[in-house]
This record gives C-alpha cells, sequence and structure tokens, in this order.
C-alpha cells in the first residue's frame, strides 16, 4: 500500500492577507487619531520642557503643505499652578517633509496670535518639577512689612540722647570758677591806685626843688632809675594780668556762647530721634513700584522668561528626566549639521489689554551652534491706545556655557490708566494715570542677567490710602507726585533675577515723614525746649555779671598799664642837668 | 487568557513541531521586551503570521514579556544608554543617524536598542531552552502530568470545557 506524505508549505498565505488587514488598520487607525496621538505628544513633550501640565485645545493637519494648526495652548506656571507662564490662541505651522522624513522637525513660518502671559486657569495645572523656593519669591522680596514705620515716646528719645545743655552749663560754671582763680592770682601782683600815684608824687619830686651840684645830679638819677626798675615790674605784671584775664574773658565768652545755643541744638538732636524709623523707606520704590514693575519686567524679557527656560531644559539630558520607562533619544548631529528642531520664522502676535504687539522671530532652536546663528527677535509698535513708540530687539542663543543674549528696548508714551500700585490694607496705591517712557538693555552671559533701565513716568495722578497715621502720611505725599525718575537695575541668574529699583521717591518719602513726625511731637518738643531753655538763662544771667565785671578789670588794667608808661617815658635827667647848668652858669658869670 | 493557556495546551499536545513552538516564543518574547510601536515589531509580526509559527505560543510568550518588560525597563534603558555611548561606535551611530531608514526605526532610543540588543541576545537560549522543554514534556511529562490528582481535578472546572471544547473544534 503506497503512502502518500503531504508536506506542508512553510507559508501560511492566509497568515499574510491578516497581516496586511492589521498594518491597514494600524494606518487607518493612525490616519484618523492623527490629531489626537499629535495632541498628546505634545501635551506630553511641552509639559516636560515646561515642568508644568501643557494643555492643548485641539490639533488640526493638512497633508498638503503639510501644516499643523494648534488652538488654546495653555501652558502652566510651575511657580503658579493656577495660573498660566503663557497661554496661545493658536499657532500655524508649515513642516518641512524632507527634513521631517529624516528625523529634523523644522517649521518654515509660524504664525501665533492671541499670546498672553500670566492668564488665570480654569484649574490648577499639574506641576511635574516644582521650582526652588529662590523662584517662587517675587522679585522684589518682601512689601510693606518693610516699612515698619513707628514714632518712639520722648521719654524713649531722652533715655538714649545725651543733652548737652546742662553738660554745657556745667563746662561754663567750672570754667568760670578755673578762671576766676587765675584772675584772682594775678590781681594781687598788680600795682594798686595808690601805689601808682605816689609814683606821680615821687616822679615829681623828683624833677622839682633844688640841684646844685653834680653830686646832688647824681643821686636823684640814682633814684630815678629805682623807680623806673620798679615801673618795669609793674608792667610786666600788669601784662600777665592782662593776659590771664584776656584768656578767661575770651574762654568764659565760648562757654556763654555754648550755653546760649545748647539748648536748640539738643531740640535739633532731640527732634532728630523723634522722626519715624523707617527703617523700610529705602526699600519703598521697590514696595510700591516692585509688582507692576516686574509684570513689565515680564514683558520686556518675555523671549528670556518664556523661551530660555524651555531652551536649556530641551538641551540639558540630566534635566529633562524620562518618566519611567520612556528613556532617552539620543543625537548623533554633526557639528554642521541642520538642527533637529528649527522654526525658521514665526510671527507672533501678543494681546497686550486692548492692543496687539507683534514679534517677529527667527531661527529659533535650541541647537544655535550647530545653526551657526542666534535666536533674534523684534517687536516694532507705533501710535496705538497704549504707547506711541515700542521698539524691542534682541538675540538669543544657547551655547555650551549657557544661554547668551541681548537685548534692547526704547518705549514711549505708554498710557497707564487705573494701575493698582499696592493693594495692602496698609497702604493701597493706584496709578490713576500717568505716561511711561522707559529705555534699556539687558545682556545674559553664562546666563547670567546684567542690565540696566529707566523708567520715566510724567503726568502722574495717584490715589492713595491708609490706615496707620504714618502710612497715611505716605499716602497723602504720593497724591502730591506729579512725576518721578525709576532706574533699575537687573543682575543674577537667568531663573532668579535680581531687580532693584531706586528713585529719589524714598527721599521726598523722608521728608514728608520727617515734618509730620515733628509736627506730631511739638507738644513734648515744646516743653523740653521751655525747660532747657530755663537751665541756659538762668545760668547767663547768673554768670553774666560776672564776666562783665573781669571785662571791666582788663580796662581798668589797661588805663594803669597807659600810667605806668607814662612814668616811664618821663625825661627827668635833661630837667635836672638844665638845673645844674643854669646854676654853674650863675655862679661863672658873678665871678 | 484561559482560552490562549488552553490553546497553548493544545499545542503542546499535538503534533505541532517542537520547533515551531519554541520560534513562536522567542518571536513573542522580542515583541513584548522591545516598545510595541516600532517599525522591527511589524517584520516579526509578518513572520509570525507568514511563517507556520504557533500563534497562541506567539501570543503568550508577547503578553508575559511584555509585563516583564515593564520590570526590565531600566536594565534595557542602562544597556541602550551604554551601547549608544560608547565612544568606538560613535561613528556607526551618526552615519546611522543620517539615514532616514535608520532613524525610522529608532535605534537611537535607549530603551529600543538596549531591549532588542537583549532579547536577541537571549533569543538562541530561549529558543533552545523552549525546544527542550517542549520535547520533554511530549516525551515524559505528558503522560505523568495527566495522572497527576490536581490535573484531573482541572479537568473537573471550565478551564477543562474550554480545552476540550477547543480540541473538538
Amino acid at each position: 500500500m503506497e503512502q502518500h506524505t503531504v508536506r506542508r508549505s512553510a507559508f501560511r498565505w492566509p497568515g499574510l492577507v491578516a497581516f496586511i488587514v492589521i498594518v491597514a488598520l494600524i494606518a487607518a487607525f493612525s490616519w484618523l487619531l492623527l490629531d489626537t496621538i499629535l495632541k498628546w505628544s505634545l501635551e506630553r513633550s511641552l509639559g516636560t520642557l515646561n515642568g508644568a501640565e501643557v494643555n492643548i485645545g485641539s490639533v488640526e493637519h493638512e497633508w498638503v503643505p503639510l501644516t499643523v494648526k494648534i488652538t488654546d495652548i495653555q501652558v502652566t506656571d510651575p511657580a503658579q499652578p493656577e495660573y498660566n507662564r503663557v497661554a496661545v490662541g493658536e499657532a500655524t505651522g508649515v513642516v518641512n517633509w524632507e527634513q521631517l522624513i529624516l528625523g529634523r522637525l523644522h517649521f518654515e513660518d509660524v504664525v501665533s496670535t492671541g499670546i498672553r502671559v500670566h492668564t488665570q486657569r480654569d484649574s490648577a495645572g499639574e506641576v511635574y518639577q516644582v521650582p526652588d523656593k529662590s523662584q517662587l519669591e517675587g522679585y522684589f522680596g518682601a512689601g510693606m512689612e518693610q516699612l515698619q514705620l513707628a514714632m518712639p515716646s520722648l521719654d524713649e528719645v531722652m533715655e538714649r540722647v545725651d543733652l548737652r545743655t546742662p553738660a554745657a552749663i556745667a563746662s561754663a560754671r567750672e570754667s568760670f570758677t578755673t578762671q576766676k582763680q587765675r584772675v584772682e592770682d594775678v590781681l594781687s601782683k598788680l600795682p594798686s591806685k595808690e601805689a601808682l600815684a605816689e609814683y606821680e608824687q615821687q616822679i615829681k619830686a623828683l624833677g622839682e626843688g633844688d640841684v646844685s651840684t653834680p653830686q646832688q645830679l647824681a643821686e636823684r638819677r640814682e633814684q630815678f632809675e629805682r623807680l623806673k626798675e620798679q615801673f618795669r615790674a609793674d608792667q610786666e605784671a600788669l601784662e600777665e594780668f592782662k593776659q590771664v584775664v584776656g584768656t578767661a574773658v575770651d574762654d568764659l565768652k565760648v562757654q556763654m556762647e555754648n550755653v546760649k545755643t545748647a539748648p536748640q541744638q539738643d531740640l535739633d538732636r532731640v527732634g532728630e530721634l523723634m522722626q519715624l524709623n523707617s527703617q523700610g523707606l529705602s526699600e519703598i520704590t521697590s514696595v510700591l513700584f516692585g509688582e507692576q514693575a516686574q509684570r513689565w519686567a515680564d514683558y520686556m524679557l518675555l523671549a528670556y522668561n518664556q523661551l530660555a527656560p524651555m531652551l536649556q531644559r530641551s538641551a540639558d539630558e540630566t534635566v529633562v528626566k524620562p518618566p519611567r520607562g520612556e528613556g532617552i533619544w539620543f543625537s548623533f548631529t554633526d557639528a554642521d549639521a541642520p538642527p533637529d528642531f528649527l522654526i525658521k520664522q514665526a510671527r507672533t502676535e501678543f494681546a497686550i489689554g486692548p492692543t496687539v504687539l507683534d514679534v517677529n522671530w527667527e531661527n529659533i532652536t535650541h541647537q544655535h551652534e550647530q545653526l551657526g546663528q542666534p535666536t533674534t527677535f523684534r517687536a516694532r509698535g507705533e501710535n496705538n491706545e497704549l504707547w506711541n513708540v515700542l521698539q524691542l530687539n534682541g538675540e538669543l542663543a544657547l551655547t555650551a556655557s549657557g544661554i547668551d543674549a541681548r537685548q534692547q528696548w526704547l518705549v514711549q508714551g505708554v498710557n497707564l490708566a487705573q494701575t493698582a500700585l499696592s493693594e495692602r490694607s496698609e497702604l493701597a496705591a493706584t496709578l490713576v494715570s500717568a505716561l511711561l517712557d522707559s529705555e534699556g538693555n539687558v545682556a545674559l552671559r553664562d546666563s547670567q542677567f546684567d542690565g540696566t533701565a529707566i523708567l520715566r513716568l510724567a503726568d502722574m495722578a495717584i490715589e492713595a490710602n491708609a490706615e496707620n497715621q504714618w502710612a497715611q502720611v505716605i499716602a497723602e505725599a504720593l497724591e502730591t507726585l506729579q512725576r518721578l525718575d525709576i532706574n533699575a537695575d537687573i543682575k543674577g541668574a537667568l531663573f532668579e533675577p535680581d531687580f532693584s529699583l531706586r528713585s529719589d521717591l524714598d527721599r521726598q518719602l523722608g521728608r514728608a515723614l520727617k515734618n509730620a513726625a515733628l509736627d506730631a511731637a511739638e507738644g513734648e518738643l515744646g516743653e523740653l525746649r521751655q525747660r532747657l531753655s530755663s537751665q541756659s538763662d538762668g545760668f547767663v544771667n547768673e554768670y553774666q555779671d560776672e564776666l562783665g565785671e573781669l571785662t571791666s578789670l582788663l580796662g581798668d588794667a589797661e588805663n594803669r598799664q597807659v600810667r605806668l608808661q607814662k612814668l616811664l617815658e618821663a625825661q627827668l635827667q635833661d630837667q635836672l642837668e638844665d638845673k645844674v647848668k643854669d646854676r654853674l652858669k650863675g655862679i661863672l658869670g658873678s665871678n | 487568557m484561559l482560552t490562549l493557556l488552553a490553546r497553548l495546551l493544545r499545542a503542546l499536545n499535538s503534533e505541532s513541531g517542537a520547533w515551531a513552538l519554541a520560534i513562536a516564543f522567542v518571536l513573542g518574547m522580542i515583541m513584548g521586551f522591545t516598545p510595541l510601536w516600532r517599525v522591527h515589531n511589524l517584520l516579526i509580526l509578518l513572520i509570525a503570521l507568514l511563517f507556520r509559527v504557533n500563534l497562541s505560543g506567539f501570543m503568550l510568550s508577547f503578553v508575559i514579556c511584555s509585563g516583564i518588560a515593564y520590570l526590565l525597563d531600566p536594565v534595557f534603558h542602562s544597556v541602550g544608554f551604554a551601547i549608544l555611548s560608547a565612544e568606538s561606535w560613535q561613528p556607526v551611530w551618526q552615519s546611522m543617524y543620517e539615514s532616514a531608514f535608520w532613524r525610522v526605526v529608532q535605534f537611537h532610543h535607549t530603551i529600543t536598542l538596549g531591549s532588542l540588543v537583549l532579547s536577541i541576545a537571549f533569543a538562541p537560549v530561549l529558543a533552545l531552552v523552549s525546544f527542550w522543554i517542549v520535547s520533554q514534556y511530549r516525551k515524559r511529562i505528558q503522560a505523568w502530568f495527566n495522572r497527576l490528582r490536581i490535573v484531573q481535578a482541572m479537568k473537573a472546572n471550565r478551564f477543562w470545557a474550554i480545552y476540550t471544547e477547543l480540541r473538538g473544534s
């Protein structure tokens, strides 16, 4: 019996049909759900780059040309999940097919409209990577709590102040005692009035009477010389007295003047200490204008704030940690190969209030070294409802050492209306209207900011009110402001910019607060003024007579000195010699 | 799953070639270990459907290995990372990266490359072990297995009903 063995074919042809059907189903499934797949993919990849949830309303595509249209993009702010970092109404881009086949995503032209920053979300977005605490803090630190306005009581001030009036009185009193003793010491050495009168008598006696012989003449001359010696000694005593009294009078006059001026000096010092303890006043520009300036800075630094973090995260594999089981996509591009991701041109329309600002971009990528060109952006806006001129130019490149960028801007005639500066209960202030001009530049080197800007506010009208007496003074001073120049410095790291604002507002408010504080303390200061004046006046009245006496002693001493000088200058010898000569002529003539 | 197990048991007890079952296990393992949406899995699916590979073994292996893959992903990632980072291989990767074909294959993904390399390396081992087990099962275990009280108890439940239903079909 012949046996037939049927060898089964190695192929299972119905299996090929099944394979074709499965592939066709997958293709159809992908085709039909491509938009949804793109939406999910974009939400995930953008969310990973952003560090927080990204929501996309819808994605639509067209095959020829390959166009993707994305609507209602909401990018959660990781620092404030209730708000979007940025929201985009619609973005449309044309994808380059050839590059896409080679695995590169190159958009020829992208148009984004309805872009707004810091918009409220319907619900808080999920945060994948919580920013550092330092990034969560405001650029300008604490607010009104820095302004610890308080005025010390007079007693507290008196404890701290070392009053000069009593010290000046004590010092003057001691000087009077000392100087008086010195004057008394030299006073005893002076020739008395009686002694001077006797000297005059003796001089007169020597010049009168009969002198007939040379011997008599010699005797008188000898007596006269002895008297002159005495005169010289007395004159020296007078000179010393004059010097001592003169010094004493000068010193005591100074002491007296000190006593007279001490009360006012004390009052001035107490007045200074009675001012507000306004340690935070130097920060008031930041406190009042900080929040608003931060919002303006958000717009001015939009490219850095929105694009730079994503670029940096996209280039840093250690930052973009893949979710578990997703792995990492390696890139093996040459140094001169086209970048993996590139938007050649983009036009973005930022909605700012009722106005739209067009910003034109070129070469958006995270591989600038491969492209050899930086990402550039340029914004122009003129004569619209919000400003007269707005010019903003900048460029941005991701290098091996970090983000390297620069930007400059000029804004003129920005209409600010009903802009809340501070909404705290301690001090509420609203900029009712103002015109803002601003210009500045900022550079980013190795991810470090360095820039300056000036904000000029003119035609200001501020409404302010406060619950605290001293804050009310600030509020009133603010309401009188009409123009203000604020200088801003931008330093620090990309994700932790350090803004500092300076203006002469600190000085203006400080002056207003000082005057208000002195007015408030006027009653207590009046009492102090009276007390110090009475002490000073009492001393002055008591010692004024003594100072007068010393002054008169000085005059008296000068009179005596004059009399002595006359005696010293007496010409006794000539008179006596004439008498001797006459007598000798008579004797010789009679012979 | 019960149906799948029953089909496998039927295949083990049938006249299907032991190599057909072993290769089914290997193909299912590669497809299960590597990420599903990859071009190479289409090739594996084509081989499994076009050639007389036991589809029940293929499916069962795929399901089990997909579960194990979840646990092994970190290992796959590490292996793929090490291979793609290897300095001596950089020129190869760079030239492959410039090719549209290889970009579509997605070789430059750590888990894809790591899991593919490891599963291909393990494939001969799994094939030989599977072949030996199937052979041994048919030679020695099948009869002994059927005599086990527990197997006889199982024959009374739903699993046995499905199995016999399939066998009768």
